[in-house]
């Protein structure tokens, strides 16, 4: 069953903006109700879900097992420069408040670790649509995102559950929105402290679906994905490589954007996060082209040795941005590129230097 | 609508015997018809409400599989987990785990007569407490050990099986008669005072001297004769050790002496009694964790020999 027409397909995607009103009815997810006493066990418990650390024998001894591909330059360098990366890693996650000091260097591994599961070996996530199609729905995701006010991670998990349900599931066009607002729904639950509720989701769907087809979606979704609904976040890896490299804000927001693209584009589903977050940020240095010191440039190797032996991934990724950055102000699909065209993320997608950026990579390589 | 489930339990798993009421719903034996092999189904019921599964089970459920990845020896495989709905108010959560056959109060009471070897009871110590210190370290406690859930393999490997579903049961159960063995149960619990990991410790404590014995440690018929029991052994506990938050009172005890360990679990030795006491501490906090029980020269000593 191929795809229908255009309209058919993006009707139902347009009628977010009908029901911005409605859902600001937030409700606190209910602190869980232990019916025994659970006095001393600290509520911190779910930070440390994501990272929690992992020091039992044996696993965090063998960094080579930890990337079966790709990424093999990590243990060399490992091996030369062990001490100032780890100290770097360290320093970095114990600032972005992603764990804290005695842990971080377990943590990252787990991160690097964690990332291999899950991901996704091709570009082909459905028969049935195309990734024009995907971008839409993709788009969609981001305005419900930023409407809710849920947080950057969550972003990353929705389009991450997104995706492998695609692959899993078999859903036809007219529930592929269905499908996304259980993604992001779904993504809330696992991060977000506070939780939209379903009858505002319909709304905001301008009752497209009912109640009841929402919460079937989300047990089969979760049925799919095996409840296996932990990630790693790119961004994660980006802050942490930014940090460990000095970036400047600009460059930052910068590769923020560039990031957040990403999500938007079928070919890059199958990258690892650690790449996309070290192309998005090597495209906003290139793009910005700041000034730069011998201790920033010592900063900026020492972070981007993380990603010795797989540049040419970089290298195909940081095209395929420069070109989604390129076009995205002229996309229908632009909820992004407004995003980061606010003064708070200090305008990055109106930068000029996007306009050329293919042109400027070219040259480079 | 029009969505196929890449995986459907009902199909996939056939049910070949009842093996356990359990305090928390039914486990079923079934057999996984593409594999053939047998694994454990364990239904979870939970209360859905207008939106949807609750917060707190996809949360453990994910940290169940999460952990999953790290592929611990000495804890049991989660291979599947599906939802399926039994009302408005009710979704059934199927958990898959693998099978095996044999738990420690099996394994322990097919010893041949004397019992089991010191040596043996060193290694499943050591893997029950390799076991424990993988679910610690990732923020889970098991709450509910005893030797019906610690599983022991043909080839004596120690698996930890329902840990962590504690919390996903206790959160939104759908009501059924709990009925909980007390006898591997710490005194903070019994003493309804606050708790975390250091419950597991004490579990294991009774489990570590009823390997010895072959029979409990603490068979209390009720919470107070449970802690009476207890004090039997340790002692009654300073009053400044006695936690300020419960109802239950010191002086409701008499002021027991402890007795040396040996009396109840004469065949330790000597190490294996230190570590033992520094398990069955009443105060949690002084309560030895997985990880330095791991360190203890107990196990140290038996590195030495080999």
């Amino acid at each position: 069953e191929k795809c229908t027409s255009a309209d058919e397909r993006r009707a139902p995607l347009r009628t977010w903006a009908n029901a911005c009103g409605s859902i600001d009815r937030c409700q606190p997810v209910e602190e869980e109700s232990r019916t025994a006493p659970v006095k001393l066990e600290p509520e911190h418990r779910w930070v440390g879900l994501l990272f929690s650390s992992y020091a039992v024998e044996g696993c965090v001894e063998a960094p080579v097992l930890l990337y079966p591909h790709g990424l093999q330059g990590l243990h060399s360098l490992h091996a030369l420069v062990p001490s100032l990366l780890r100290l770097e890693v360290e320093t970095a996650l114990e600032k972005l408040g992603l764990s804290d000091r005695t842990y971080a260097w377990e943590v990252f591994l787990d991160m690097m670790k964690t990332q291999m599961r899950n991901s996704l070996p091709s570009a082909d996530l459905s028969r049935h649509f195309t990734d024009a199609t995907r971008a839409i729905l993709v788009d969609w995701i981001i305005r419900v995102h930023e409407l809710l006010q849920f947080q950057e991670e969550t972003l990353y998990l929705a389009v991450h559950l997104l995706n492998r349900s695609l692959r899993q599931l078999k859903v036809t066009t007219a529930n592929l929105q269905l499908l996304g607002i259980i993604c992001l729904f779904l993504a809330a639950k696992k991060e977000e402290s506070l939780l939209p509720d379903v009858a505002g989701l319909c709304s905001l769907m301008d009752h497209t679906y009912t109640k009841r087809q929402l919460l079937r979606m989300e047990r089969k979704v979760l049925c799919a994905l095996n409840f296996e609904v932990s990630h790693c976040p790119p961004l994660h890896f980006l802050l942490l490589f930014a940090s460990v490299a000095r970036c400047s804000a600009t460059v930052v927001w910068m590769a923020r954007y560039l990031l957040e693209l990403s999500l938007l584009e079928g070919q890059c589903v199958v990258f690892l996060p650690v790449q996309l977050a070290g192309a998005a940020l090597c495209l906003a240095r290139q793009v910005l082209q700041e000034c730069s010191t011998p201790e920033g440039e010592a900063a900026w190797c020492l972070a981007s040795s993380i990603h010795v032996g797989s540049e040419p991934t970089l290298l195909r990724i940081m095209h395929i941005l420069a070109g989604a950055a390129a076009k995205a102000s002229t996309q229908e699909t632009c909820a992004t590129f407004i995003k980061f065209s606010s003064a708070e993320t200090l305008q990055v997608s109106r930068h000029p230097g996007l306009i050329n950026a293919a042109g400027l990579l070219g040259a480079c390589s | 609508m029009n969505v196929i489930m890449a995986n459907c339990t009902s199909v996939q798993y056939e049910p070949v015997a009842e093996i356990g009421g359990g305090a928390y719903g039914t486990v079923y034996k079934a057999r996984d018809t593409e594999s053939g092999k047998f694994v454990a189904l364990k239904n979870v019921r939970v209360q859905t409400d207008q939106n949807g599964l609750p917060v707190s089970t996809v949360r453990e459920v994910a940290l169940l599989k999460r952990m999953e990845q790290f592929d611990h020896p000495n804890v049991v495989r989660l291979m599947d987990v599906c939802a399926t709905q039994r009302s408005d108010q009710e979704t059934k959560v199927t958990l898959v785990f693998e099978h095996v056959d044999q738990d420690l109060k099996t394994y322990l009471a097919k010893a041949p007569a004397p019992g089991l070897s010191a040596g043996r009871i060193k290694d499943l110590m050591r893997q029950l407490l390799s076991g424990l210190a993988f679910l610690h370290s990732n923020h889970v406690m098991h709450r509910d050990l005893k030797p019906e859930n610690i599983l022991v393999t043909s080839q004596g490997q120690v698996k930890l099986a329902d840990f962590g579903l504690a919390k996903i049961y206790s959160c939104h159960m759908a009501l059924t008669p709990v009925v909980v063995t007390l006898w591997y149960r710490p005194p903070e619990v019994l003493l309804q005072s606050s708790y975390a990991t250091p419950v597991d410790i004490w579990s294991t404590g009774c489990i570590f001297a009823e390997m010895f014995r072959r029979i409990p440690l603490f068979c209390g018929e009720s919470e107070m004769d449970q802690l009476g029991k207890i004090f039997e052994v340790i002692g009654l506990p300073p009053p400044e050790e006695w936690p300020t938050d419960v109802t239950v009172q010191r002086k409701n005890f008499p002021p027991l002496k402890a007795r040396p360990i040996t009396d109840f679990v004469p065949e330790i030795d000597e190490q294996g009694a230190k570590l033992l006491m520094e398990m069955l501490a009443f105060d949690p906090v002084k309560r030895i964790s997985a990880l330095s029980a791991l360190e203890h020269p107990y196990f140290q000593d038996e590195e030495k020999k080999s």
